[in-house]
Formats: structure tokens, sequence, C-alpha cells
């Protein structure tokens, strides 16, 4: 495979990445330090997972005279405004480009709280520059510690590694999908529980996409459970809630409470929701220990994460929220590909399972069909 | 009025673009023309000797006030009524001087009634065209055509010759080769050859003189200053000779060591 590709279709920037890694380790306010347009949408998604993001909407003149004095301004209005507890700075193409220096206005602003400073610009290839950056500049400041450090560090390796294998940077341009229907996928998979066939529903999801994903699990329990054949699922789940930043283990933490208070047991715990790129060995090694006679899997989140050695002879649906992952995964072999369109922006600012489009459908064609 | 002539000097950092831009501006207006000079470097010195030594604010300097610029306070008139701009820049080292010209120029374009009206247009542009903003003035329209300055050393002739390059890659037609001497040996007959293999002129050669400098402390062009000086007359000759000047050339530039071999 060609590592070298051109990549043309537009993808989430550092900057955008640095964002939501300031928000998994509990900032209180963002600042972009760019135009005022940079990144509005995530911006305004991520004020309601509860961070406030800002902008010292640099313009012309901005750009022109740089902006220290706009950025000390909006580090006090925000400090008096929100009174945070913890801070980050982002940088952007337009303020990194002038060399505009963050680290001066943020001494001069002279908060008395942590200011995590990122230097980034969405110009970087792979995004993952922007959460690497972020992370340093927490260890600098004492936020992390080494060790947690080193662990993102390799997650994200693993994670750039999944996307060329077998994601979004695997392919010059990945055109979107809305992928298979997914009333009909559902009927295929009541028709295999009616069958007696044996099903691993796994749950391998980034974050808190995990709060939607979850609902997929809960539906086919739910499905099987009304048909006598609940014996005949397995189910798997990256919830350990002892892992990751203190936000992750949180959401790890509030999935695990609504699964167990939905009665669904998760057979195997197969690592922290930030391992979704790991997870995948586990999930093979358990399989090729435990499961290799299984007849289907429905795979939710990440599912190209998943080695494809011991699962292709079992019938594979697999569920993501990328319309741009849905060739992908018909090439390496997944029968039934759903895309849960828009999945991100509903499980922002939540902390219980909510109901996927596939769940929902699932649960309406079973009671059809009962 | 006859076409109206936009012209711009580049050159080797130093080599004299802004006092040959004023004494031909000052030399231009003697001749009875209507001129500007629009400084188009941050240090906003191309000017200063048409204004009695005296700065004016620039463009961006009301730019950077959020003040809604009006003609009359960028244009300034001069000596004999050269019609002076600076754009001006931020702060050495802190923003983007190159984005500022843009926008400078962008911003005179629009306000400028004058700009319309000059027979004569000279853009001074800073040594080093560090970036895209520097060659905005050619990249916008408002240049027609090029002059590079030269002495007959090594450097600036270097400089030189890729200036001719980065011309015909952004297709600006160049108008002519100008000497301004360091008094290095043969230096007349190796820029008259370096003018015309890269497929152009030499269109004046211009001494090293103490008087211009002696002018430039005082606030002054040799032409307000030494009217009567030779080197006036070298520079009232040039003035003409662009006014003139109807012919201008693709640059083809050298190849290193041909250019190596012309001044050894
Ligand atoms: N023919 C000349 N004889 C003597 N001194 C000269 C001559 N031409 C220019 N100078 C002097 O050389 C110095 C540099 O000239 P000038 O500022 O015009 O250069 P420049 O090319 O515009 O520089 P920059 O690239 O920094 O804008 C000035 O002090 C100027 O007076
Ligand atoms: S170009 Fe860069 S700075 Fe501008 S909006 Fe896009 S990401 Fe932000
Ligand atoms: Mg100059």
């Amino acid at each position: 495979m060609d590592k070298n590709i051109t990549i043309i279709h537009p993808r989430p920037s550092s900057i955008v990445a640095a964002l939501y890694t300031l928000r998994d380790l509990n900032v209180d306010v963002a600042v972009l330090h760019g135009p005022p347009g940079c990144s509005f949408k995530h911006a305004r998604l991520l004020e309601e997972d509860g961070i406030h993001v800002v902008t010292t909407a640099l313009d012309e003149n901005g750009f022109v005279f740089g902006g220290h004095d706009a950025l000390v301004n909006v580090l006090h209005k925000v400090n008096e405004m929100f009174k945070p507890k913890l801070v980050g700075v982002v940088g952007t193409c337009a303020s990194m480009i002038i060399g505009e220096e963050m680290h001066e206005p943020v001494m001069e602003a002279d908060l008395d709280v942590p200011v995590i400073e990122v230097e980034v610009h969405a110009g970087y290839r792979n995004n993952t520059k922007g959460v690497i950056v972020a992370l340093e500049s927490a260890l600098n400041v004492g936020i992390i510690d080494k060790t947690e450090f080193e662990r993102q560090r390799f997650l994200l390796e693993e994670a750039t590694n999944v996307e060329l294998r077998h994601g979004a940077a695997s392919r010059e341009y990945l055109a979107p999908s809305r992928g298979d229907v997914k009333y009909k996928v559902a009927q295929r998979i009541i028709e295999l529980l009616k069958e007696g066939k044996r099903g691993l529903v796994i749950m391998n999801a980034k974050k808190e996409t995990g709060y939607m994903f979850a609902d997929i699990t809960v539906a086919i329990n739910e499905v099987a459970e009304q048909l006598g054949k609940a014996d005949n699922i397995v189910n798997m789940a990256n919830i350990d809630e002892k892992l990751g930043l203190p936000r992750v283990r949180h959401h790890a933490e509030c999935i695990a409470n609504d699964l167990k208070e939905k009665g669904v047991v998760i057979h195997e715990n197969i690592g922290g929701l930030d391992e979704y790129p790991i997870a995948g060995n586990t999930v093979d090694q358990l399989i090729k220990d435990k499961y290799i006679d299984f007849d289907f899997a429905v795979i939710s989140g990440v599912p190209h994460a998943i080695p494809m050695d011991h699962i292709s002879n079992m019938e594979l649906i697999s569920v993501t929220n990328g319309p741009r992952q849905v060739l992908p995964l018909k090439e390496m072999g997944h029968e039934h590909v759903l895309v849960e369109i828009d999945l991100h922006p509903k499980t922002l600012g939540v902390n219980h399972i909510v109901e996927s489009e596939f769940g929902a459908t699932l649960r309406e064609v079973a009671k059809e069909s009962l | 009025m006859s076409v109206q002539k936009r012209i711009a000097i580049y050159g080797k950092g130093g080599i004299g673009k802004s006092s040959t831009a004023s004494n031909v501006a000052a030399a231009c207006a003697d001749e009875g023309y209507t001129v500007m000079i629009i400084g188009c470097d941050p240090k906003s010195d191309s000017s200063i000797t048409l204004l009695g030594g005296k700065r004016i604010p620039t463009i961006l300097d009301l730019l950077r006030e959020e003040k809604d610029v009006k003609e009359e306070d960028v244009v300034f008139t001069g000596y004999n009524g050269v019609k002076c701009v600076e754009v001006g820049g931020p702060e050495p080292g802190i923003g983007c001087a190159g984005r500022g010209i843009i926008v400078a120029i962008q911003t005179l374009k629009k306000i400028s009634k004058t700009l319309n009206e000059m027979d004569l247009i000279i853009y001074d542009v800073p040594g080093d065209i560090v970036c895209g903003g520097f060659v905005a003035p050619i990249r916008k329209g408002l240049v027609k055509e090029a002059y590079v300055l030269t002495s007959g050393e090594y450097m600036p002739l270097y400089a030189a010759n890729n200036i001719c390059r980065g011309l015909a890659k952004i297709n600006t037609p160049l108008s002519g080769i100008i000497c301004n001497s360091r008094s290095v040996s043969r230096e007349k007959e190796i820029v008259t050859k370096f003018a015309s293999e890269i497929g152009s002129d030499l269109m004046a050669f211009i001494p090293k003189e103490q008087i211009v400098q002696d002018c430039e402390r005082d606030g002054f062009s040799v032409m307000e200053k030494a009217p009567d000086s030779s080197i006036a007359q070298v520079y009232r000759d040039l003035a003409k000779a662009i006014m003139q000047r109807d012919t201008s050339v693709m640059p083809v530039a050298l190849d290193d060591e041909r250019l190596r071999e012309l001044t050894r």
C-alpha cells in the first residue's frame, strides 16, 4: 500500500483535534487564536459538551499587525466570564503563518490557572498532530503525567495505522456513502437469531461515540431476549473504567452503568474507550480462543480496527459513523455496512446511552416479526 | 495624456532602488509629468527625500487605527508636485508585512482618484521578495513593467538574474536594466553584457557619488538639492529614457555558470 498518497477529501484538522483533546483534558475554556470563522462548527458542538470555545477573532488587521493584544484581552475576558479552572489556547493557520507567539500573551494575561498552549494549524496531513501537541503541553503544565502521555502517544500511532490500513486515510479519495438499508439489515439479524445462530456483538467505540454505539448492543440483546435466544449472544465492549483521560473514564463508567441497568452483560471488556485502535487485537485473540465457531458478528464503532483473521467466516454486520468508511469496510469483507449519520453531535453533552437509528429500527422490525 | 506608465524597480537589498526611484520621480516631475511614488517597503523610506526629510503617515498606520482611510490622509504632495504614498507595515518581527502590502494596495486602489491621473507611477519595493505580498503590485495588475537595478558586482547581478527569472515566471515584462555603480572594474561592460544576454538593454549607468548621500542625509533628492550636478543629469536622462521606453521583453535568466563567467 502506498503510504504517501495525497488524500483529497477534506477531513478534521489538527486544530479541531486539539480542541477535542482539550475537552478530554477537562478544560473549561478553549481559546482559538485566529479568524472568527475557524472551526466554528466543532466549536459550537463542543459547547454542548460543556466547554466554552471562544475566538480571538483576528481580522485583516490582526493578520497584518499580529494578535498579541487580542489574545491577552480574550484571556482576561474569559477569566472573568467563566471563572475557569483550566484553559486551553489553540493556534490556527492564520496566527501560525504570521508567526504569532502564544506564550508571551499567556504570560502577560497572567491568569492564576494553568493554560495549555497548543501551537497548531490545519496544515498537518495527519490531525493526530493536534492531539500530540495538546498532550505535550498538558504534560508540561502538569495536567497529565508522563505515563499517560506515553500511553496516549502510543494509541495515536496505532489509530493512525488503523486509518492508513483500512480507514479514511487509506485512499486518495473516498466517496461518502450512507451504507446499507437499516431495515433490511435488522430483518437479517432477526432471521439469524431465529435460526439459532450464534452472534458476537462487539462495540469498539471511540470515546463518547460509545453513548450511541452501546445502544446497538442493547437493542440486539433486547431482541435476542424477546426471541428467547439471549444465550446465543456474546457481548464485547471497550468500556474499561480505569483507562484513559478523566473524561473518557467517566464516559466508560456512565455507559457501563446504563448497560448494567438495562440488564446487558458485557462478557468481554476489551479495553478503555480510547483503546479502539488496539482493542482489535484483544478481540482477535478472544475469538481465536473462545468464539471461533460463531456465525455472525455485529461490530460497531471503529469496525475497521478489528482484524479479519478470525472473523472472515462469519457474516459481518458493521456500524460506523463515518460515511467515508463504508467502502473500505465492504472491501474488507463486511457484508452489511450501516452508517449512523450525524452520530457525533448527538453524543456530546450526554451521560446516558442515546438511541441509535439502527437500534430503533431493529426494535421496530422485531415488534412486527414477533 | 499618453498611456500611463506604471513601473517597479527591483534589485538586491541596499543597491539603491529607493534613491534611484525618488530621483527619477523628481526628474520626471521637472520634465512636467505627473508622478506618484508608492513605497511598498515596511521601512517607509521611499519618499522621504521628496518631502524634505519628513515622514508621512502610512496607509497601514491608518488601517491599524481602524480609521476610514481617505485619499488626502495618505497621498501627500512632495517635491515639484510628486505624489507620495507609503504603504508602511507592522513592527518588524510581528504580524505579516506581506499581507500588509496586499491590504494597503487594495485600499489605495479603492480610494485614490489621483492614481488614475498620473503619467508615471513608481512602485518602490524592498530588495528581498520574501513572500507573495511583495509582488502584490504586480499580481494585482498595478505594475505593467519592471526595471532591475544592479551594480557590476557578483551578488547584485546574481540577485538581478533571479529577479528576471521571477519576472518571467509571473509574466511581467522587463523594460530595462539600470546600473547603479559601485565603482568596480569593467562595471559598465559587465552590466551591459548582462542586460543584452538576458534580452534587454542597459538604460543608464549611474555613477557612485558622495553627493547622493549628502543630499539624502539632508532629506532631499539630488534633483532638488543639487540640480546642476553631473549625476542629476544622469537621472534626468534616465527619466526621459523611461518615459520614452516602449519596448520590453520577457527576460531569460542566465545560468549560474554564465553569470560567474561574466563577472570574472
Ligand atoms: N549612485 C549612488 N551613489 C552613492 N550612493 C548611493 C547611490 N545610490 C544609492 N546610494 C546610497 O546607497 C544607500 C542605499 O540606497 P537605497 O536605500 O536607495 O537602497 P535600496 O535598494 O532602496 O535598499 P532597500 O533594498 O533596503 O530598500 C543609500 O544610503 C543611498 O544614498
Ligand atoms: S484556513 Fe485554517 S485558520 Fe482559516 S478557517 Fe481554515 S482551519 Fe481555520
Ligand atoms: Mg528601498
